[in-house]
């Protein structure tokens, strides 16, 4: 463990929500967890979200959307991941997400929701949990 | 020394505190098996300097510590529309569903006399909804805008009903908020109605934009440019309408303390005042028409009471002794002094507690003398939308506490409290400290390009998420009580909503078409010559755009189009990194 070097997260706002509360909270959060963080800012396009994705080559994607183009904006950035080649990349989200929503996200290749009063602790646990053991390292 | 207590018996009092701490508070704790006592205790001793007439007064009056006006808002009959929380007055809720023609059609079937209109995030941010970075967000957060058209179409919902000149129009639109005003004073030309006679309410705060809500368009100093556009051109044409609703609420659901809320929002006002100021204009003249928001509101009951109380005496010192203002009209926070707890306090897990967490905001709004309400509906957590249900709960709170509690029997109940009033002059006294920083910085709007507000605000959120993490800090249901026992309490929400959600899918695509069919009607030469006209005018700092925006959008010029000729000319802002 001591010398394996840290997860790289990127914490992305697709979409022209300007709520960025719980965005900075979980990146500030993830960073004292010992991830290596990297924040898009608000107003990204999904596809400014996947070209920082693979120039600062994550193993983690979090998307945080509360304006309701969760819908949209979350597949379309799991597209343009696999069609660059990279769908061994977790992509994670959250913000206000409808229940019923989380499983349309899931079977879009959103792999864990995490809204509103969800401790940090868990979310690092989850990313631990569910990296694929190659990427790990 | 001014004191209200007999200096005599003060010493008296002091050594019969004493004489208690040593017995009744010391036996106390020793049966209790505890060192310390857990709460604190105020006596006179803790007040004992105070100047009554100088620090509190009387409600209505400088300092206005005791309240803004002599009859408080919630005993007022105004008090008692207001109750239901999210109804606004005159204008109706805040709304705006899919497209313009679905909420013209709801508004004409509520009968509503008066225009609250939610924007989508694209119009918000100057994008038409052909841009491609419109995508997912058209007519979702609230109604897109594009052309005069869409305002035309959306004010049908009145026709019958009332006149521009009989009705309110609030528009929550900051960056591209003189190309809507410029609607709708050509709205106001078409149908015959003096700009003078025209209410209403922008919100026109760009400087909370750039740290909490994210709106922006162009750099800090083009913007503060088309604010004074709105001070100078309303003052002259439209000199009943409002010309700014200056906002804490954000800021603090965004992570600001209630401190910093307070005096950032502060020093955002005292930039914009200073824009009236600088255009030469009549301080007691211009602050007529400028309005506040609120100040948003946490659960930390004693501390917000505190913070509304504190506030009022902030801006009053303000306005009378930085801006010299002499009406007493310039020195209170019109629209600003609403006490509540916002949704940010709120949870998702056990939903209903949210109610609970909304009436005691309440007590907090008539503990405060401020303006108050029953709380915003427990289901505000899920999104946009209320149900029915939890709005009725959330208006008969406000019924409760006003006609069974009769909490509006007394103004400024708290006055006078030991506690109370040593907390509101810390808590004063830290409110300055923080508008004091922000001059260190170089005011508002350095503040807001160096990044430090955005800063300051992140790290507030960050220490507040911390403190639940580590559960210093207890939230019910989510960081404590949370084991199996614990029953999850979801009520039903079964009255269906007028607007069915289904329509949403669709509002998009029929927007794109509405706009697609303008942009072919109208007369594109008119179009072309009218934004190169803005173009031109834009490069000179002095003039003021908003006669060159109405010509635009007569000739069916977007939102887009135009904000696109002045991102040209101004730039456009980029966010400084700040974490």
């Amino acid at each position: 463990m001591a010398d394996q070097k840290p997860i790289r997260v990127l914490i992305a706002k697709p979409g022209l929500d300007g709520h960025d509360r719980g965005a900075k909270v979980i990146a500030l959060g993830l960073r004292d967890a010992g991830f290596e963080v990297i924040y898009t800012g608000i107003r990204q396009t999904p596809d400014m979200v996947v070209r920082a994705a693979l120039q600062e080559d994550v193993q983690v994607v979090g998307l945080s959307c509360l304006s309701g183009a969760h819908r949209i904006l979350f597949p379309k950035v799991v597209q343009l991941l696999r069609q660059s080649g990279r769908e061994d990349v977790l992509v994670i989200g959250g913000g206000v997400i409808p229940e019923e929503d989380v499983p349309f996200l899931g079977e879009r290749g959103v792999q864990a929701v995490f809204t509103s009063g969800t401790l940090i602790t868990r979310i690092a646990d989850y990313i631990r949990e569910n990296l694929p053991a190659d990427r790990q390292a | 020394m001014v004191t209200v207590f007999d200096p005599e018996r003060l010493e008296e009092i002091e050594k019969k505190k004493k004489e208690w701490e040593e017995t009744t508070l010391r036996e106390n704790l020793r049966r209790l098996g505890m060192s310390e006592s857990p709460c604190q205790f105020y006596t006179p001793l803790d007040v004992r300097d105070r100047d009554y007439l100088q620090k509190e007064g009387f409600p209505g009056q400088y300092p206005y510590t005791r309240g803004t006006y002599a009859v408080p808002v919630y005993a007022t009959p105004f008090g008692e529309v207001l109750e239901g929380g999210v109804v606004a007055p005159r204008a109706g809720q805040y709304a705006g569903y899919g497209t313009v023609e679905e909420t013209r059609d709801l508004w004409r079937a509520e009968k509503r006399r008066g225009a609250n209109i939610a924007f989508d995030l694209p119009t918000q941010c100057g994008y038409d909804s052909d841009n491609p970075l419109a995508e997912g967000e058209v007519g979702r957060a609230g109604i897109a805008v594009d052309t005069l058209r869409d305002l035309e179409t959306l004010y049908e919902a009145f026709e019958g009903l009332t006149t521009l000149d009989g009705m309110v129009s609030n528009f929550t639109i900051n960056a591209p908020c003189n190309i809507i005003l410029a609607m709708y004073f050509a709205l106001a030309e078409k149908k015959g109605v003096p700009l003078a006679k025209l209410h209403g309410t922008p919100q026109n705060d760009i400087l909370k934009e750039f740290v909490a809500r994210g709106t922006y368009i162009f750099p800090p100093e083009p913007s503060m440019r088309m604010i004074r556009d709105t001070i100078t051109y309303c003052s002259k044409y439209a000199p009943e309408m409002n010309v700014i609703s200056i906002c804490g609420y954000h800021m603090r659901e965004a992570g600001a303390s209630e401190v910093q809320t307070a005096g950032f929002t502060f020093a955002h006002a005292i930039a914009y005042v200073q824009l009236g100021v600088d255009a030469r204009l009549d301080v007691d003249q211009f602050m007529r028409r400028f309005t506040f928001l609120d100040f948003g509101g946490g659960m930390d009951f004693w501390r917000e009471i505190a913070r509304a109380r504190a506030n009022r005496r902030v801006w009053a010192r303000i306005m009378k002794e930085r801006f010299g203002a002499k009406n007493p009209r310039s020195w209170i926070m019109s629209g600003g002094d609403s006490i509540f707890v916002g949704p940010s306090a709120y949870t998702l897990q056990r939903p209903l507690n949210n109610l609970i967490r909304g009436v005691i905001g309440g007590v907090m709004g008539y503990l405060g003398a401020g303006f108050t309400f029953g709380g915003f509906p427990w289901d505000e957590v899920y999104g946009l939308g209320h149900s029915y249900e939890a709005r009725q709960l959330s208006l008969d709170a406000g019924r409760i506490l006003r006609h069974e509690a009769k909490l509006k029997q007394v103004v400024d109940p708290l006055g006078g409290s030991y506690f109370v009033e040593a907390l509101t002059d810390e808590v004063e006294e830290e409110i300055w400290d923080v508008i004091r920083k922000m001059e260190d910085v170089g005011g508002a709007v350095e503040a807001v390009k160096s990044g430090y507000t955005q800063r300051e605000i992140a790290r507030s959120a960050y220490k507040f998420h911390r403190e639940i993490e580590t559960g210093e800090r207890v939230i019910v249901g989510v960081n404590k009580y949370t084991g199996e026992e614990e029953l999850e309490v979801v009520p039903p929400r079964l009255v269906p909503h007028p607007y069915d959600p289904k329509k949403l899918e669709s509002a998009a695509e029929r927007q794109l078409a509405r706009l697609a069919r303008i942009k072919k009607e109208r007369d594109q030469g008119r179009v072309d010559s009218a934004l190169k006209a803005v173009h031109e005018v834009a490069k000179k700092e002095d003039e003021n755009l908003i006669p060159y925006f109405m010509d635009a959008v007569k000739a069916y010029a977007t939102v887009g189009e135009i904000c696109d000729v002045l991102r040209d000319v101004f730039g456009e802002y980029e966010a400084p990194s700040i974490l």
